[in-house]
């Protein structure tokens, strides 16, 4: 279980950084919070030749107040998160995802950046920010360029990043006072990668209705029409769920499908009560 | 190796380490502070808990190189500190421990849920907890000890007034404005249509996979192409021919999946039924990189798909063992499967009509599916044919 050899490179700022990532074209991994990439080299899954250590890159830090959106490093922890409660109005939901990803000891480390480019299916940043409608900031050596969080993951541990991109920051849009929120997740065990989510947000004043499932064999799915429903104040049956499923999480089996069909319907009731 | 200048304990501390040593073995074997446990190395069990900066972090997936300029506390740093001293007196009368291995993590996850929380619940300790395994308490002393020390705090100090959370509202229901959501999946996938998935596990261990996708040529041309072995590696996004004659074929595959590279050497065995127009390859393989060994088979048939088009039925069993099916779940190598096939699919395709653009085009050989790389790959070609010029 010890990492196989690599290089270490710790760059000033954001431009010597992604230079850095494309000049070993491909052999080099940006290194975060390293509370993924750690593991993956320990158990030499992953064997770069290089790690360019962001982690205490500055521009990466901030929690900004964008007028609409909460602007959020990519470099941010999750524990910074979780306990800015009170402090992210509009961004509440932000908070609690936060709370429920892994162990203090781990969210003191991982980021959301590295959250988001890892992109594993079961993982929480992907979900969440995608129901947020939350839009990624993305920077190479050359250009930089936003693509919502909905669209960066492709696949699992697959994303739109190039090599020598990163992940500089999200935007999370604002939620009005009347806006709902639901977030489920069944764990084994708390603080473990769950094996079906679902994530809810709806925003009478903003007319947004989004609903996402996740914790399926590739991305995050959305689920429109369920969540055109739970707007309009319907809470839908589990097979009317199942249905909805159906066609976007494929390769489930029956009780994987009932278990996303009862993750989405208990976000869906959380977001019409609470 | 590169040079770092941390504080450990208090104590200044300049040592050259090699990038890839983790700091758990930095602390026990450079700095002789054995009192930093190892358990399963890979951020899970919380045996090697310390502080990094003020804040408990797992040192196991840390490495020391990146710690420099850093104040570090591990276990032997909390001898003089208070509220250790009140954790370690607790932890004792509550028999919070037996052979002592998970203690230093569980202390210094301990003392931070006392400073933090210091109002939480048997609940929420148990919740704070869930990062460090025990094998032998039971856990039941532990989460007393802490109670214990959390209530002689308390009385120590007033209680504060527990405020109420204002009401909310009651949800007002509203008509959602159509929003189109962004596709999360990449355009080259909408022609390989996939039929009804079938998950039975065949075998017990093995994962199944049914997929099926439209080429639009006759049976009888893509039942001839599919015998084509060369042409099948080409259009397969990462494999590489070595050797092959009608029924053997022994060769390489390299997939990316995110940071994980593996490069699996393998042979199959090829069987076609000329009447049924199906086939059946079964192989195995292994990738000495990431010690992970796989086995599985597909078959395949065809079937006419309106006029001049087949519709390919797939179905895909494998079993994955070693490093890589540690890692990861079943759904991961299943999604990976099922993006071969529509890459496979769009390549056929584009192979067999090269007259129409190509989707992400055919990686080039030996280069793995990385699908990130395809899809931007497709996105700088469009603009650059849009603007007349390279991106
Ligand atoms: C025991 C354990 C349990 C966990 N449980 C959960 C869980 O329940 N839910 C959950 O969501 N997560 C969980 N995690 C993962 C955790 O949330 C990680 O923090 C996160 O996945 C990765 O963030 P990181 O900053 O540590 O990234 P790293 O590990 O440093 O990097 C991960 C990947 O992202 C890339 N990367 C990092 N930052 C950027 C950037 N800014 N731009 C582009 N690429 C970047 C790296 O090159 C690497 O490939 C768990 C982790 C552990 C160890
Ligand atoms: S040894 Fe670090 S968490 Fe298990
Ligand atoms: S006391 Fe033995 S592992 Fe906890």
């Amino acid at each position: 279980m010890k990492a196989a050899s690599f290089d270490y490179a710790r760059p000033r700022d954001l431009g010597e950084a992604t230079r850095l990532l494309a000049q070993a074209a491909g052999a080099a991994k940006a290194l975060a919070g390293g509370q993924s990439l750690g593991p993956m080299l320990n158990l030499r899954l992953a064997r770069p030749a290089l790690l360019v250590d962001i982690a205490r890159l500055e521009s990466l830090h901030a929690i900004a107040d964008g007028g609409d959106h909460w602007l959020i490093g990519a470099g941010v922890t999750h524990a910074r998160l979780e306990d800015a409660s009170g402090a992210l109005p509009g961004a509440e939901m932000l908070c609690h995802v936060a709370h429920g990803i892994a162990y203090r000891a781990v969210r003191n480390r991982g980021t959301v950046g590295g959250s988001l480019a890892h992109a594993d299916p079961a993982a929480d940043w992907p979900l969440a920010l995608a129901a947020l409608d939350a839009t990624a900031e993305i920077a190479g050596p050359k250009f930089a360029r936003r693509t919502p969080v909905a669209a960066l993951m492709t696949g699992a541990f697959t994303t739109v990043l190039a090599d020598d991109e990163l992940i500089v920051s999200v935007a999370v849009p604002k939620a009005s006072p009347q806006a709902r929120w639901g977030y489920y997740k069944f764990c084994r065990k708390p603080g473990e990668f769950p094996d079906a989510s679902a994530a809810v947000v709806l925003d009478p004043a903003r007319k947004v209705a989004r609903l996402y499932a996740g914790a399926l064999d590739g991305p995050p799915q959305a689920l429109p029409a369920l969540a055109a429903a739970a707007a309009a104040g319907t809470v839908p049956s589990l097979d009317d769920i199942e249905a909805a499923l159906a066609p976007v999480a494929r390769g489930l089996d029956d009780i994987d499908r009932r278990l996303h069909a009862v993750a989405v319907q208990r976000a869906l009731k959380q977001a019409i009560a609470r | 190796m590169t040079t770092i200048d941390l504080t450990v304990n208090g104590r200044s501390v300049t040592a050259a380490v090699e990038p890839r040593q983790h700091l758990a073995d930095f602390l026990r074997e450079h700095l002789r502070l054995t009192g930093t446990h190892l358990g399963c190395e890979h951020g899970v069990c919380g045996a090697c808990t310390i502080e990094m900066d003020g804040m408990p972090a797992r040192s196991c997936i840390a490495f020391a190189a990146a710690c420099d300029g850093m104040s570090l506390r591990t276990i032997e740093g909390f001898d003089e500190d208070p509220l250790m001293a009140e954790l370690r007196e607790a932890f004792s009368a509550e028999h919070a421990l037996q052979c002592g291995f998970c203690t230093p993590g569980m202390l210094v996850t301990a003392h931070d849920i006392v400073q933090r929380l210091p109002d939480a619940d048997e609940k929420r300790i148990r919740l704070e907890l869930a990062g460090n395994l025990c094998r032998c308490t039971g856990y039941a002393g532990i989460v007393n000890a802490i109670k214990r020390v959390l209530a002689a705090r308390k009385a120590g100090r007033t209680a504060s007034a527990a405020v109420a959370a204002p009401a909310a509202a009651p949800f007002v229901p509203f008509a959602a404005a159509a929003s189109a959501p962004a596709a999360a999946t990449p355009p080259a996938f909408a022609r390989a249509s996939a039929g009804e998935p079938g998950l039975a596990a065949a075998k017990a261990g093995w994962t199944e996979l049914v997929e099926s996708f439209v080429v639009r040529r006759p049976p009888a041309e893509v039942w001839r192409i599919l015998g084509d072995l060369p042409m099948i590696a080409a259009c397969l996004p990462g494999a590489e021919l070595d050797e092959h004659d009608a029924r053997n074929v022994k060769g390489r595959m390299r997939v990316k999946v995110g940071p994980i590279a593996a490069a699996f050497a393998g042979a199959a065995t090829i069987e076609r039924d000329e009447a049924r127009m199906a086939g059946t390859v079964r192989g195995a393989g292994s990738d000495g990189a990431t010690g992970s060994r796989t086995r599985g088979e597909v078959e395949y048939a065809l079937q006419a798909d309106g006029a001049g088009a087949t519709r390919v039925a797939v179905t895909i069993r494998y079993s994955l063992q070693g490093a890589l099916a540690q890692f990861s779940r079943s759904n991961v190598a299943r999604d990976l499967a099922r993006r071969l096939i529509g890459q496979f699919a769009a390549n056929l395709d584009a192979r067999l009509d090269p007259g129409r653009a190509a989707a992400p085009g055919p990686a080039a050989p030996g280069e793995g599916l990385d699908l990130g790389r395809l899809v931007w790959a497709w996105i700088k070609d469009r603009l650059a044919r849009l603007f007349g010029r390279n991106v």
